[in-house]
């Protein structure tokens, strides 16, 4: 169950930093963001991606952890990428309902 | 060349890509399924299918033995695993000639894990075929081949890098993807598919040069051992030493079954491997190992945790807890990348991410060899396409839908040739390579949009009927229990219909595109992200 949550922050992550990105924000939220908004998106989204290496940290010894943490994290970038042109709303909400969904399995299981 | 530095990457990049791409994009499809090597091969022998292990299994193994070869001078039980539901049962005769073999490889057996029945699977070369095709193609002189594989996979690191230093925005546009405008959406697939997964188009090409590396760098070694390579390779990836007890007199073996027991309650680990010394003779020796932690920096042979039984007697000779030795570093670095190369430590989750990456591998170097072919098409502006771009699209179709459906003509060959035919594994070979080389020739005849469009349609029908050939052939199909007991069964059936339906999106995008356009050939390549976008 953690490798999906994992997975879950790592692509809660990379939205997030993709909303601290002028030309994404637009598009995923329709408003023009201030600079102090897009740091704090782009502060989240790394704060996301330490929370994943974490997660990685207890699945996995340190040298695999660091490696599949890689792995993840393109895993999740592709969907995002191909989701931002065509369904963005989808890929905004995704990113908050896929680590509640991965945290409440995560707590149950 | 007296342009930027960055123009100058981009001519580089473009044509150490063209050139070399449709090798590297055989290389990446063949090597990407080969993480499920084991299981096509599995597929592949439905002779197989029906063994599964039971608690009785090492007894029915070391029944089995003692049937085959009471008298041989050591045996090797592997026992089921989870990627593997048979018994394999190795042994090496105890005659001078066996002994005199340079390699002394012995005698090797299947058995049915549940029956102890001796099996014979039908000959196939299975997924050992396409793992060996991806570092030493076929039928070339394997010298030359594995030269000629790392000639592309050093211009795959050139291609990697120059495309770095080439992508203008490589930050900026890290998210970015802009369906339906033509060169450009390819250009951003190829940046998406390349950046994003760029840890891991780097770990596998430049640890795929690191395991030719005796043969690619070889003066140092040379150097430092006198050119005795032997002695660097005895260094470098220690053997263990074979005990030599050598007496002949008879002896009876004491019950396996406790010792086994004894084995896993010491490690709290299944039982893999039984490997006996002089069975059956007095000084016999019984070490029986479980599966070892996974140890990315650790190597793959010699430190599983092992206990080591006199045969006889039962009695405790040696603890061996499988603990990693201390490695120096070089070695440490080496064992990491080689490890993460073939994917060694994974279980099926793991294994399943790369495998992904692996497809985004192909996925990376199709569309910047379809870019290629847009960029020049978009550059014709209705005038008709030239030689060179015509030659160009037919080989992009023949390394992309020709190598796919060759695939499938491989695995529908596996189930339609007759058992008993001579030679069969190399006729399942021979149907691979004629139905590539068939496509060839298509795609050369009709180097155009409608030539895309059949081969898609080809392949899309031809992965589809996989799984229907196997309902048809085999009793472990996907609407068996056979192949629910083995998820790797039921899993090839799966991905042969998963595919099937996206080279099948593919032709749809391809069909709707219209004919507006014509020899633009774009389509949508193996990942669905790619295909979502790809076509305008």
């Amino acid at each position: 169950m953690m490798v999906w949550l994992a997975l879950a922050l790592a692509y809660a992550g990379l939205t997030a930093l993709a909303l601290g990105m002028k030309r994404h924000h637009q598009s995923l939220l329709g408003a023009k963001p201030s600079d102090a908004r897009l740091r704090a998106f782009r502060v989240t989204g790394w704060a996301l991606i330490a929370l994943m290496l974490l997660c990685c940290l207890r699945l996995w010894p340190l040298g695999l952890a660091l490696s599949l943490a890689f792995g993840l994290a393109t895993l999740a970038g592709l969907p995002l990428i191909f989701l931002l042109p065509y369904r963005p709303r989808l890929a905004a909400r995704l990113a908050l309902a896929l680590p509640l969904a991965a945290g409440v399995g995560v707590w149950v299981v | 060349m007296k342009n930027s530095l960055r123009q100058s990457m981009a001519w580089l990049h473009t044509w150490s890509g063209l050139l070399l791409g449709w090798l590297l994009l055989a290389m990446f499809v063949t090597g990407t399924s080969a993480y499920f090597r084991e299981e096509i091969s599995l597929w592949m022998e439905p002779e197989l299918h029906a063994s599964h292990a039971t608690p009785e299994t090492p007894e029915l193994a070391w029944q089995a033995l003692n049937r085959l070869a009471p008298d041989a001078r050591a045996w090797d039980i592997r026992l089921p695993d989870a990627r593997a539901p048979v018994v394999e049962l190795g042994w090496q005769p105890d005659t001078p000639e066996a002994q005199n073999e340079g390699r002394r490889r012995g005698e090797r057996a299947i058995m049915d894990a549940a029956t102890g029945e001796i099996l014979t699977p039908r000959a196939t070369r299975g997924g050992d075929f396409l793992y060996r095709f991806h570092f030493e193609l076929y039928g070339v002189p394997r010298l030359w081949a594995r030269w000629l594989v790392c000639v592309a996979t050093m211009f795959m690191l050139v291609a990697i890098i120059s495309g770095v230093i080439t992508h203008k925005k490589i930050f900026k546009d890290f998210f970015t993807f802009r369906p339906g405008k033509g060169q450009r959406s390819w250009l951003d697939a190829h940046n998406a598919t390349a950046v994003l997964a760029l840890p891991f188009h780097f770990m596998i090409t430049y640890s795929g040069l690191l395991l030719f590396m005796v043969m690619l760098m070889p003066w140092g070694i040379d150097a430092a051992y006198n050119g005795d390579r032997r002695a660097f390779f005895d260094d470098a990836f220690p053997r263990a030493t074979e005990t030599t007890a050598q007496s002949q007199e008879a002896a009876p073996m004491t019950d396996i079954a406790p010792l086994l027991a004894q084995t896993r309650r010491a490690f709290d680990q299944p039982v893999t491997r039984i490997e006996v010394n002089r069975p059956n003779r007095a000084g016999a020796t019984v070490s029986i190992s479980t599966d070892r932690e996974p140890e990315i920096t650790g190597r793959r042979r010699g430190s599983a945790p092992t206990l080591v039984f006199q045969a006889n007697s039962g009695a405790l000779l040696e603890t061996r807890p499988g603990t990693s030795e201390a490695l120096p570093a070089a070695v440490r670095f080496y064992n990491l990348f080689a490890n993460l190369h073939l994917a060694r430590f994974a279980d099926p989750a793991v294994r399943w991410l790369f495998f992904l990456s692996g497809l985004g591998g192909c996925a990376m170097v199709a569309t910047g060899l379809l870019l290629w072919v847009a960029k020049r098409t978009q550059q014709l502006k209705q005038r008709q396409p030239g030689a060179s771009l015509r030659l160009v699209n037919a080989l992009n179709m023949a390394s992309m839908t020709g190598l796919i459906g060759a695939m499938a003509f491989y695995f529908a060959a596996n189930r339609l040739l007759p058992v008993e035919l001579a030679q069969r594994e190399s006729w399942e070979i021979r149907v691979f390579f004629i139905s590539w080389l068939l496509s060839l020739a298509h795609a050369l005849w009709r180097p155009n949009r409608r030539g895309w469009i059949e081969q898609l349609a080809g392949i899309t029908v031809l992965w589809l009927s996989v799984p229907l050939l196997d309902m048809a052939t085999t009793g472990s199909h996907l609407f068996s229990a056979t192949a629910w007991q083995h998820g790797a069964l039921a899993g090839f059936d799966l991905a042969c219909l998963l595919l099937g339906a996206l080279w099948g999106y593919a032709l749809w995008r391809v069909a709707r595109h219209g004919g507006g356009k014509k020899g633009t050939a774009r389509q949508p390549r193996r990942s669905p992200g790619t295909a979502t976008g790809a076509a305008s």
